[in-house]
């Protein structure tokens, strides 16, 4: 697939997508220690995972960008 | 002396909104991608978010800690039946008009058919024929 040099306004959304990522890993991570009900707590661990899988996917999309960035103002 | 630090139910609710607002942002990032690999990403992101958010509320429903909403009544949903069976009629007249007019200017609309990398990674019954390389999203996380 072809890649282009990511625009500005992507850029803030994988800003915002990571400390959005961030915030979930730690919140579930904090709550399904805290919580007494198992179900709710073994759903909560499960995705604490699943949320640092997809902060690593997104710093990998930012990285795979990286090279082909301007490294000067575009016209 | 375990003090806990929220009730359960407002602990689970609190990430079962953020899961919430992520999705709508994973949404509104993929349709404003301008680069197909971004525009992947976010797309895969959003079916993962989507489902951890149904993980979620299902265990919530299952522990009692949700409260869904009371049953529209029966007379409601007629009365929108109704309503929207109308529409429907007079907007396939509507299209029936437009498309058997002599020489209508449909042309001049100049439908367009979108880039490729614009097509759904999703196959809509009978599009296979658009496929285009990309991968399916639809891999559900583990």
């Amino acid at each position: 697939m072809n890649m282009l040099p990511i625009t500005a306004k992507e850029l803030e959304y994988i800003a915002d997508s990571l400390s959005n990522e961030d915030l979930l890993i730690k919140q579930c991570t904090a709550g399904a220690l805290s919580c007494t009900n198992p179900q709710i707590s073994q759903v909560l661990m499960h995705q604490a995972q699943v949320h640092q899988s997809q902060y690593q996917a997104l710093l990998g999309c930012l990285q795979q960008h990286q090279s082909l960035a301007p490294t000067q103002p575009q016209g | 002396m375990n003090q806990q630090f929220m009730p359960d139910e407002d602990l689970a609710y609190t990430v079962l909104s953020d899961l919430k607002r992520v999705t709508r942002e994973y949404a509104t990032a993929a349709t404003e991608a301008v680069c197909p690999t971004v525009r992947q990403h976010f797309t895969q992101l959003l079916n993962t978010t989507l489902a951890m958010q149904g993980e979620l509320y299902n265990a919530m429903s299952q522990q009692k800690m949700y409260n869904t909403a009371s049953p529209a009544l029966r007379q409601e949903i007629d009365k929108q039946f109704k309503e929207y069976q109308q529409t429907q009629q007079k907007t396939n007249q509507f299209v029936q008009q437009r498309k058997s007019a002599p020489q209508a200017a449909q042309p001049q609309w100049g439908y367009q058919q979108a880039p490729v990398w614009q097509q759904p990674s999703y196959m809509p019954q009978g599009a296979q024929q658009h496929q285009s390389g990309m991968q399916h999203s639809h891999t559900p996380y583990m």
